[in-house]
Parts: structure tokens; C-alpha cells; sequence
């Protein structure tokens, strides 16, 4: 008697423990979810993984990764992708770096092609003066716009596959970007520069507050605008939105022009950090970017993604890669277990939604 | 009385706390030909999933040669010599009639992994001789028409053994000699024993073919009996639930002479040439002609999705120039395509998101920072699907890939209703939906003439278009062949034009090729 | 639900942001004494090498280390570096990207409080105190090619000599082709004029544009190469042409170069090599650390030290005496007969 009562008390708990699980499995929160279990799972084995000093390392390398993920996001929404980021954040870092320095080593900058034309001993024509920081900021977000820009022209207008057209602009760039320093590294960067890296108003950092309006304003876009619109429907079927009128080569052009600009968002906050500019910047960061927006459930097919998805994808990238820091493992382990982390998330994607097509199905 | 091979008892299924099939229960006869009909989503689907080993009952069971029947899956009904023919079939385009038919069991040379390609070509080639297809088996299926790459899914089945054949909408892409070897065929099915189920929209042919009929209205069975003791209206006030009494609403308000669109010398080589017509005001104006006779793509020229080399289109008597699909909207036209799924509708997206589409802009606050007023977006779009009568579940949270035909067709016209246009192009708009929604959509076309717009119909369905328009001209490989007024609508002079130029009618040709 | 995850952002977030870089507190590693190694990528034998020997004198120590593998990112090694002073760790020895995130790297330990040595590429400034040891590239490669150039007066003629240039972005090949030109601009009457090959430290390059320039002018005489690892293409190009001879037999060009890898023993063994001018790996290495270990046992938080490492040239001369100072050789004896090619 007892015995049955028990299985039945078993079964009810563990109907109603898988209910739940699987309520947490196909939540959209589902990553945030993640991360905070596995933050807490951590801290039972590390307890200085909340120290406030780890803290303070997740939070300054989420921001400048979230502006990666926030405008790669625009693009992978669009059905695309933008392989070039990493190169306009090189291009981005070393023009920066060119018009804000203050000074220039002539044995290693005197074969540069733009030495005597813009570069001097004494660095650019804007150097020491108060308009340095800010136009070399502005210079940085403008090439980064147009360079995407480009790309949103090769893809909406010829048509050529998004893979191929980014992916000889970062080629391309990034030898554009070596070509211009004959790949050395442009130190001596202002103060009124590097602050930006490190520096906040009282607790709170610079580049959280910058990648805040950034993510504040993509949100504000893709939910409460016509355009915002306009590139879920591209990107959920192009065909239709000619047909429905929606300015299709436009909407594509800006795409990538978002995802240039938001590349030297990053670029600032990367090279502030560094202070310095450096054409081989973010050579290794495509992964993380790709690897991000996929856990955080942004889909490589189109149509889908939400800010709040970015910034969960991140958050649980860094916290990933944090840990791996943490923990003593050999360094070949890192890309093994990252890449074994984005392969579970997709396939976990993937499970997903062939769950909820199966329940829906009629 | 026959004994029944296939037997439905109570069978019950609900989706999300909807009731998809309510206690189905009937039996299919041996040798019989049974129709199923019903709207769309009275559940005939649902249920031919049951069958097929797609989904699981809720409750109730099925019998297969008086044993229980309860496949897992889509393997398990196969097995059991149960076989389907979807509307939407399921060949590789790219491969041969054989090698499509042999698929998964190509037969082998010794117990070796080669292919017999000889014994192959010699089974395939028995099946198609008892189907009368007669094709070389290597045949790549790319070239057959609709007619014949249907005759191949059927091969298909009987090949795997099938005793129970399920036809599902067989006869939408057919021409009328395809149709009745499709007939044929399946008389010649029953006399080898074989049992089939035959749903499809097209009632008179039900009652042609049908020993005993099925109706299904919202998952229940409403009534069932011998088909010769059914009639067409019996068959629809039973789908529907009301008496019908006419397919086609009365037409109460006529064209005015104003023109809104004039086509002058519209010319493309290969596709139309030398077209002229013109389009009044409040006016429904047919479009007929066989498949390729250059319909659509005129439409796609007048709309701005294509190109023209020679020719004026005047709206409203202004020229236009280079024309887009944005300016056409800017003009005031609309332009419902006859691919709804990929140029109609967007299928991964809300009924918001889909019905908002093209007015989205006028949604928009007037001053920066230009946000959209999403409550008035959602007030519009649900006034329109109310009074389109659509059926969904919350506008702003239903997928429009889980709408039956019928609801997304409508979903697509009212997409276009929101920025009320003056010229409507509809090209097939009825097509592949029920009786039901029908008629739905030809009261819309009325309301919209009686409010003034102006429609150019394209259909293939010469009845559809004699019911509903004042005026209808024909086309045939690309020119302009016969105009006819409302008063004089009859079948054969406007079929005679449609064939104008192609020397073979009836026999089995290319004419109606794509 | 909608409320919880509102929440949970809120928390997150405020976590994320009010937290203070500036805070001192390390917790963690207990009473382990913990070193943190970061690298990159360890492209060729030198590195391996280096590497093996950092991490057996600090594991022979008794002290735990941690590695960390830039891959070539110099944001990565700063976050790497980030973490692991957050983690507590007592010292940390870099092989920086280059020398520019040296001096940022540096800072940062120094900011902290965590002594800091660099291994072999030095910051590009002194302004942030650090333990730097680095390799007098100039006068190692000044060395081996003065051998060589005693031996190219044997042949009682004027000399052609050829140089395989390393990437000239990396100061050490700027520093050994600098050595080189010094010795060959002190002979003006021995010597043609300098053929110089570009390589950019890569092997593919290196052979290509060698065989080009050896069918220019194919009475080289004399080729110095920037780095042994380049010394399997010297041989690729120079066999087929019937110029890869031991020393003494007709035909044999004078061969030298700087790193003093395995290869190079091998060779310099069975007298293809004339001369080789080594780093002395494990003087760095030792210098290094015990630079290290004993800031860290003092308790200094900025440590700074420049050590050089002045090299030496391992010629046909001294093998017999010194082969065992050249950690190439100590490679070969450890592989035994079946060397590496």
C-alpha cells in the first residue's frame, strides 16, 4: 500500500519537475536562465569568481562584445552575415589611432604610404588639439558605416551572397589596415582616448553606458519602427516584401551599414582598452561574435532576434570564457570546450523549435 | 455488405486545448471509393495524419483488416500497405521516374551495395504500363507535367504494395484529359482490389467517383451515406452547416466608364506581345487563359515586379515610367500573387506583422522619433480580420504557416485591403481553399466593386470567373485573344479562344505547360 | 514569469556594472604559491622550448602554474591576464603579441600590485617598471657572422653573400639582419654586394623567394639565415643545385644563422652549419625566474630589471666545448638518433 502511494507521489513530482524543465527548456529567457545557474554552479567550486574585482573583468569584456553581437544581429536578422566586423574594427582602430596620437616613431611609421601626407613625427594634424579625441572617435564611426555600407550595396544591389561579399571585405581591410601602419602598433593615444577604456562616471564604466544607448536605441528600432519591421520581413521572406513594397535594397544596405557602425563602437572601447591602435585588432573575436548571437537564440536563418537575446548570448559567452580563464585547465581546452558549447546550442536551437512546430502542428 | 478494411472508432485529437477531431468514427468497405469532404479545418488533415502514423490519437482506436492498428510512425502505415497522394507531391525533380519509385529499395545486385539498374528499369517499367503512362523509365521527372508526375506517386504506392490509396486534393493542377485518366486509373484500382479515401474540393467530381460519402465539419462527422443518395447542395449545406443557396454572391453594382488602368501594346518577347485592354472604375475583370498563356506574368509586368520592352501602362491616364512595386502601391494598386506561401505571406511572422505589412507606414507617429503606434496597428488589423472573418487564434501571437488556405489567402487580401487601393490584381485567388472561404472571397471582390476599386481577376476556373465578373478576356501564349461582356458569357467561344494557337487540344500534349 | 525575469536582469546588470576595477581584495589560491604563464601560440621550436623550460623550473619549484594561450590576440592575453590577477595569483611571466601590449599588459599587473616578468619580447618603453629579459639579438648574430666571415677569407676571394630577412615588423630581425650588415660593412673588400631575401617568418615565403634569388645569381657564396627555422628550405633549394655540402667539400656554401635549434645542432653536427648564434634559452629562462621568485619572495609589487642575454656563437671552433650550452642540442640528445628533419 505504502509502495504504490509512494510511486505515485514519485510520478506526480517528477511529472511536474519535467513539466517545468521543459517550461525552462522553451523559455526565450532560457539562456539567462543558463547563466545563472551556471554562475552560481561555479561559485560553489571558485568563490572568487564573484569577487568584485572578476566582476568588474565579465562586465568590461561583455560591453564591447555586446556591440559586436547587437549590430551582427541587425545583419543575421536579415538573413546574412557580416564577416567583416573583425576588419573594420582593425580599419577603424588604426585611422583612430593615426588622427588622435601624439607621437610617432619615424623608424617604424616612415614607409607608411600616408607618412609626410597625414603622419608626421609628431603624429596628425589634429594631434595635442582638443578636437583630436572627438573627430578621431567621429572619423572611426563614419569609415565604419561606409565600409558596411559597401557591403549592404554588394549584397542588395548584385545580389552577391552575403558569405562572399564580407568575406573579402575582411580580407580586403584587413590588409587595408596593416597596409597603412606596415602592421605596426600606434601608441601614445590621449588621455581623453583611453579613458574611455577604463574610466566611468563613479562606478559605472564608459563602455557600459555607451553599449547601453546603443542597445537602448537597436531595441527601440527593431520594435518600434517601421524599418524595424521591414528587416524581420526581409528577412523572413524576401520575395514577399518586394511584392509588399517594403524598400528591400535599402533596408539590406542599412543593415550592414549598422553592423560597420556598431564594429567601431567596439573598435573604440577595444582600443581604448589597449590604448593603442592596432591593425591586427579582433582577429580572433568572429567566433565570440558568431558563438554569442547563436546561444543567445539569434537564428543564422533569418527573421529572428531580439536585444535582450544578444545580451543573454553574451553574458553567458564571457561567463564561459571567464571560467575557462579561471580554471587551470591546459590552453588547448578553451576552443574545444567553445566550440563544443556553440554546437549544443545550436543543436538545442534546433530541438527547440522542431518542439514547439510539433505542438503547434494541426 | 462488404466487409470494411479500414475502420474509424472514436477517434479523438486536440491541440493546445483545441478540439481537432471529436469521436470520428467510419469504416471504409473493401473495393470502395470513399469521399471525404469537409471545409478546411474540419480536420481532414488531422485525421489523414492519424492514419499515416504522423500523430497519435488522443483517444479512440483504429482497425486495419479487422486487427488493431496503431502506427508510430510514417514507416508503420507504409508497411501496412497504406499509401498517400498529397496535393504537394513529394518527387525529386532532379532524378528519373525510377529512381524516384525505387528510392529506398532500389533493388541490388546479389547481396553487393550496386544497384540492378536492369531489373530497376523493368519493374518501373511494368508499373507504368499498368498505369498507361507509357515513358521510358529513365525519364527525369523535371520534364513530366503535373498530370503525369502524379501518375509517378501513384506508381510509387502501388509499388510498395499499397492496398489503401489516400488521394488528397488530386485534380488542382490537372487539365481536364489528365483528370480523367486520373479516373481511370483509379476505377482500374478498385477492380484490383484496392480501397482508396478521396478528399478533395472539387464536389461534382466527388460525386462522380464516390460509393459512400464522409462529412466532416469541425472535427465531427456530420453526416455519412451512399453518394448516389448525396447531392452538391446536400454535400455543402452539410460542410458549411447553412443552406447555400448560390456559389457566387449576386453582383449588385455596375462598372462606371471611367478608366483606371489602360494597357497599350504591352510587349516582351517570349512572354506576351502586343496586349491592350482596359480596366474601369468598379468594374470585376476576368483574366482566363490556359496555364502559360502569359496571365501572370502580365500581371507581374502591370504590378512593376518584371520588366517590359515595349508598351504603356496608364493609371488613372497618367503614364507611368520605369515602374516598382512601390510605386504601384503609391498608385494605388494592390497585387495579391498566386504563390501565397512564398510571395504572399510571411510565414514565420504573426497575422499582425503579416496583415500590417504594406501599410505599415501610415502607422507611424507623424513627428521623429517616428514610432509606431502599435495599439492602432492592432485595432486595424483586428477590424479587418473580424470583418474578413478570419479564423485564428489571437491575431498577435498566431503563426500565419499554421493558418489553414483559406484564413492565409484571406490574410493576404486583407493585407492589402489596409491601404485601400483602387486597383486590385488577384491572380488565383481561390485556389486550393474551400467551399467556405470561397464564397468569402467572392463577397470581398463584390464589397470591393461595390465601393468603387476596380479588380483584375486571373483565374483558371471558367466558372469562378462567369459567376463573378462584368467583363473577361482571354489570353493565349501571350496575346489578347477574345473579350466577352457580361451578357454574352458562354463556355465554349471563351474555351475556343483560350486554346487559340495550340494545334493540339485535348490529347495528352504540352499545351498546358508551365 | 515576466516579472521574475525583469528581476533577474535588474540583478544581473546591477551586478555587472557598480562593481569598482580598482578593488585590491584577492582571494583564492590560499597558501599554493601560483604563477601565471601566458603565451602565444608557440609557433616554433624556440617557443616549445622556452616554454617547456619556464614550466619545468617553476613546477620543480613546487609552485602551481597556470597557462594561458593568446592565440596571437593581444586583447585576449589582456583579459587573460585580467582574470587570472583576479584569481589571485602571485606572479606572472608573458611572451607578449608585441611590444606595444607589453607596456598596457604591464600596467595592469602593476596597477595590481602582482610582480610581472616578460620573456624575450620586450615593451616597447620603460615606463611601467617590469622584469624584462631579452636577447641581445644584435651582438648574437654580430658573433656567428664574424665566424663566418673568417671563413669566407679562406677562400682568398671576394664573397657573395645572402641573407634571409626576417618579418621586419618583429625588432629582433630588424636587431640580426643589423648584426649581420655590421660585420659585412667592416669588410668591404671580402664581400659582393648584400643579396637580400624577404621572408616575413614564413617558411613558404622563405623558400620561394630564396630559389628565386638563387637563380639570379647563382655564385652565393655565403647565406645567413635570420632564424634556423628556415634552415629545412635553405637545404630544399640549395640540394638540387648541388650546393648542400659538408665543410670542406667542393661546392659548399658558408652557412650560418641565430636561434641555435635542433636542426641546427644536427647539422652543425654532421658540419653542413658552419656557424650559429644562439639564444641562450635557458639563461633567459633562469634569469627570469629567479628575478621573478625572488620579487615575489621579497614581496615587491613593481618590481623592475633588464637583464640581456648576450648570446653566443656555437662555430666549428668551440662545438666540442660548448655544444652543450646550445638548447637545440640538449633537444637533439633527447630525441636520440631519429632527430626531427
Amino acid at each position: 500500500m505504502a509502495v504504490t502511494h509512494v510511486h505515485r507521489v514519485l510520478a506526480f513530482a517528477s511529472g511536474k519537475a519535467f513539466g517545468f524543465a521543459r517550461r525552462i527548456l522553451l523559455s526565450g529567457n532560457f539562456v539567462l536562465y543558463l547563466s545563472i545557474a551556471f554562475f552560481a554552479g561555479l561559485y560553489l567550486f571558485m568563490p572568487y569568481i564573484a569577487s568584485g574585482r572578476n566582476l568588474a573583468n565579465i562586465s568590461s569584456n561583455m560591453w564591447p562584445l555586446l556591440a559586436l553581437v547587437l549590430g551582427q544581429m541587425f545583419v543575421l536578422i536579415l538573413g546574412g552575415i557580416d564577416l567583416s566586423q573583425t576588419s573594420i574594427m582593425a580599419l577603424t582602430s588604426v585611422i583612430g589611432g593615426m588622427l588622435m596620437t601624439t607621437r610617432l616613431d619615424p623608424a617604424l611609421f616612415a614607409k607608411s604610404p600616408l607618412w609626410g601626407l597625414l603622419l608626421s613625427a609628431d603624429g596628425s594634424p589634429l594631434s595635442g588639439t582638443v578636437l583630436a579625441v572627438p573627430l578621431g572617435i567621429a572619423a572611426m564611426l563614419l569609415v565604419g558605416t561606409l565600409v558596411g555600407s559597401l557591403n549592404g550595396l554588394a549584397v542588395a544591389k548584385f545580389r552577391m551572397p552575403a558569405f562572399m561579399v564580407t568575406l573579402v571585405s575582411m580580407m580586403f581591410f584587413s590588409g587595408l589596415a596593416i597596409y597603412l601602419t606596415k602592421s605596426e602598433n600606434i601608441m601614445y593615444l590621449p588621455d581623453g582616448y583611453t579613458r574611455i577604456g577604463s574610466g566611468g562616471i563613479g562606478p559605472v564604466p564608459w563602455s557600459f553606458l555607451v553599449v547601453l544607448v546603443l542597445a537602448v536605441a537597436a531595441h527601440l528600432v527593431l520594435r518600434h519602427t517601421v524599418l524595424g519591421h521591414w528587416f524581420f520581413a526581409v528577412g523572413k521572406s524576401i520575395r514577399t516584401s518586394i511584392v509588399s513594397g517594403v524598400p528591400t535594397e535599402r533596408v539590406i544596405v542599412t543593415g550592414y551599414a549598422v553592423s560597420g557602425f556598431c564594429a567601431a563602437v567596439a573598435s573604440i572601447l577595444y582600443s581604448a582598452r589597449l590604448a593603442g591602435g592596432r591593425p591586427t585588432l579582433g582577429q580572433n573575436l568572429l567566433l565570440d561574435v558568431i558563438g554569442a548571437a547563436v546561444i543567445g537564440g539569434i537564428s543564422l536563418f533569418g527573421g529572428k532576434g531580439k536585444v535582450l537575446w544578444a545580451l543573454f548570448g553574451v553574458l553567458f559567452f564571457v561567463l564561459l570564457s571567464n571560467s575557462l580563464s579561471m580554471l587551470a585547465l591546459p590552453f588547448y581546452a578553451e576552443p574545444v570546450v567553445k566550440g563544443s558549447v556553440i554546437l549544443l546550442a545550436a543543436l538545442l536551437d534546433v530541438t527547440r523549435t522542431r518542439f514547439l512546430a510539433r505542438e503547434a502542428a494541426a | 455488405m462488404p466487409d470494411s478494411i479500414l475502420q474509424f472508432d472514436g477517434i479523438s485529437k486536440s491541440f493546445f486545448g483545441v478540439r481537432a477531431l471529436e469521436d470520428v468514427s467510419f469504416s471504409l468497405p473493401r473495393r470502395h471509393l470513399l469521399g471525404l469532404i469537409g471545409e478546411n479545418g474540419a480536420g481532414k488533415t488531422t485525421l489523414m495524419n492519424i492514419l499515416g502514423g504522423v500523430l497519435a490519437p488522443d483517444s479512440g482506436r483504429m482497425r486495419l483488416r479487422a486487427a488493431d492498428y496503431a502506427p508510430r510512425r510514417p514507416a508503420d502505415a507504409t508497411g501496412a500497405g497504406i499509401a498517400f497522394i498529397h496535393q504537394e507531391l513529394n518527387l525529386f525533380t532532379n532524378l528519373s521516374i525510377a529512381d524516384n519509385i525505387f528510392i529506398d529499395r532500389f533493388p541490388r545486385l546479389g547481396r553487393s551495395p550496386f544497384v540492378n539498374k536492369g531489373v530497376t528499369r523493368k519493374q518501373t517499367a511494368r508499373l507504368l504500363e499498368s498505369l498507361n503512362l507509357l515513358l521510358p523509365p529513365q525519364t527525369l521527372v523535371d520534364r513530366l507535367t503535373p498530370g503525369e508526375r502524379q501518375l509517378v506517386e501513384i506508381a510509387k504506392a502501388l509499388s510498395t504494395g499499397a492496398e489503401i490509396i489516400i488521394f488528397d486534393e488530386p485534380t488542382t493542377s490537372l487539365t481536364a484529359a489528365e483528370t480523367q485518366r486520373l479516373f481511370d486509373i483509379i476505377r482500374d484500382l478498385r477492380q484490383q482490389g484496392k480501397s482508396v479515401i478521396y478528399i478533395s474540393h472539387n464536389l461534382g467530381n466527388v460525386l462522380e467517383l464516390a460509393e459512400d460519402i464522409v462529412v466532416l465539419r469541425d472535427g465531427r462527422v456530420v453526416d455519412a451515406g451512399p453518394g448516389k443518395d448525396f447531392t452538391i447542395d446536400r454535400m455543402i449545406s452539410r460542410m458549411v452547416g447553412r443552406a447555400i443557396d448560390q456559389i457566387f454572391p449576386t453582383r449588385e453594382s455596375k462598372p462606371s466608364d471611367e478608366i483606371v488602368l489602360e494597357v497599350k501594346g504591352l510587349s516582351q518577347t517570349g512572354i506576351v506581345k502586343d496586349v491592350n485592354f482596359a480596366l474601369h472604375k468598379a468594374e470585376v475583370l476576368g483574366l482566363f487563359g490556359l496555364m502559360g498563356s502569359g496571365r501572370t506574368e502580365l500581371a507581374r509586368m502591370l504590378f512593376g515586379l518584371e520588366p517590359f520592352e515595349e508598351g504603356e501602362v496608364l493609371v488613372n491616364g497618367v503614364p507611368c515610367g520605369r515602374i516598382c512595386a512601390g510605386d504601384s502601391i503609391r498608385r494605388g494598386m494592390a497585387f495579391v500573387t498566386e504563390n501565397r506561401r512564398e510571395e504572399g505571406l510571411l510565414m514565420e511572422a504573426t497575422v499582425v506583422d503579416n496583415i500590417g505589412l504594406v501599410a505599415l507606414s501610415a502607422f507611424a507617429a507623424a513627428r521623429f522619433p517616428h514610432l509606431l503606434r502599435h495599439r492602432r496597428l492592432g485595432d486595424a488589423v483586428t477590424q479587418i480580420a473580424e470583418s474578413m472573418r478570419i479564423k485564428s487564434g489571437p491575431v498577435a501571437r498566431s503563426l500565419a504557416k499554421n493558418l489553414s488556405g483559406g484564413n492565409q489567402q484571406k490574410v493576404v487580401i486583407g493585407k492589402w485591403l489596409m491601404s485601400r487601393p483602387a486597383v486590385f490584381i488577384m491572380d488565383e485567388p481561390t485556389r486550393g481553399i474551400d467551399v467556405g472561404a470561397k464564397y468569402e472571397v467572392y463577397s470581398i471582390i463584390n464589397d470591393l466593386a461595390a465601393r468603387g476599386a476596380s479588380i483584375l481577376l486571373i483565374s483558371s476556373e471558367l466558372e469562378e470567373l462567369m459567376g463573378l465578373c462584368d467583363r473577361i478576356v482571354v489570353m493565349s501564349k501571350g496575346e489578347i485573344t477574345g473579350g466577352f461582356d457580361r451578357g454574352g458569357f458562354a463556355q465554349e467561344p471563351i474555351l475556343h479562344a483560350a486554346f487559340k494557337g495550340h494545334q493540339r487540344l485535348l490529347q495528352g500534349g504540352r499545351a498546358g505547360q508551365r | 514569469m515576466n516579472a521574475a525575469k525583469w528581476v533577474c536582469i535588474v540583478l544581473v546588470a546591477a551586478a555587472l556594472v557598480l562593481t569598482d576595477p580598482s578593488c585590491a581584495r584577492r582571494d583564492g589560491t590560499g597558501d599554493q604559491v601560483t604563477v601565471c604563464f601566458a603565451f602565444q601560440d608557440l609557433e616554433t621550436e624556440f617557443w616549445v622550448a622556452a616554454h617547456k623550460a619556464i614550466i619545468e623550473t617553476l613546477r620543480s619549484k613546487g609552485i602551481q602554474v597556470i597557462e594561458r594561450n593568446a592565440n596571437q590576440d593581444a586583447n585576449r592575453q589582456l583579459e587573460q591576464i585580467r582574470a587570472a590577477i583576479a584569481r589571485g595569483v602571485d606572479g606572472i611571466i608573458i611572451i607578449p603579441q608585441d611590444g606595444e601590449s607589453a607596456v598596457t599588459i604591464v600596467g595592469e599587473a602593476n596597477k595590481a600590485g602582482v610582480p610581472i616578468g616578460v620573456f624575450n619580447r620586450p615593451p616597447t618603453n620603460r615606463s611601467r617598471p617590469a622584469l624584462v629579459v631579452v636577447a641581445d639579438n644584435l651582438k648574437i648574430s654580430e658573433q656567428a657572422v664574424a665566424y663566418m666571415a673568417e671563413q669566407a677569407k679562406k677562400l682568398g676571394r671576394k664573397v657573395t653573400p645572402l641573407i634571409l630577412v626576417g618579418d621586419l615588423g618583429d625588432s629582433n630581425a630588424v636587431a640580426r639582419r643589423q648584426g649581420f650588415m655590421n660585420v659585412i660593412q667592416k669588410n668591404p673588400d671580402l664581400f659582393n654586394e648584400v643579396i637580400e631575401v624577404p621572408t616575413k617568418w614564413d617558411a613558404v615565403t622563405a623558400q620561394a623567394n630564396l630559389e628565386a634569388a638563387l637563380q639570379r645569381n647563382p655564385n652565393v657564396d655565403l647565406i645567413f639565415t635570420s632564424s634556423d627555422f628556415m634552415y629545412p628550405q635553405v637545404r630544399a633549394v640549395l640540394e638540387p643545385l648541388g650546393k648542400w655540402k659538408k665543410i670542406g667539400e667542393p661546392g659548399h656554401v658558408i652557412l650560418g644563422g641565430v636561434d641555435g635549434d635542433l636542426r641546427a645542432a644536427r647539422w652543425m653536427k654532421e658540419r653542413y652549419v658552419d656557424a650559429t648564434g644562439v639564444q641562450d634559452l635557458f639563461f633567459e629562462a633562469d634569469a627570469l625566474l629567479n628575478a621573478l621568485l625572488e620579487a615575489m619572495k621579497g614581496g615587491q609589487k613593481t618590481p623592475e630589471k633588464w637583464m640581456d642575454d648576450p648570446g653566443f656563437a656555437l662555430t666549428q671552433a668551440n662545438i666540442a666545448e660548448r655544444a652543450k650550452d646550445m638548447w637545440g642540442f640538449k633537444l637533439l640528445a633527447e630525441q636520440g638518433p631519429a632527430g626531427a628533419q
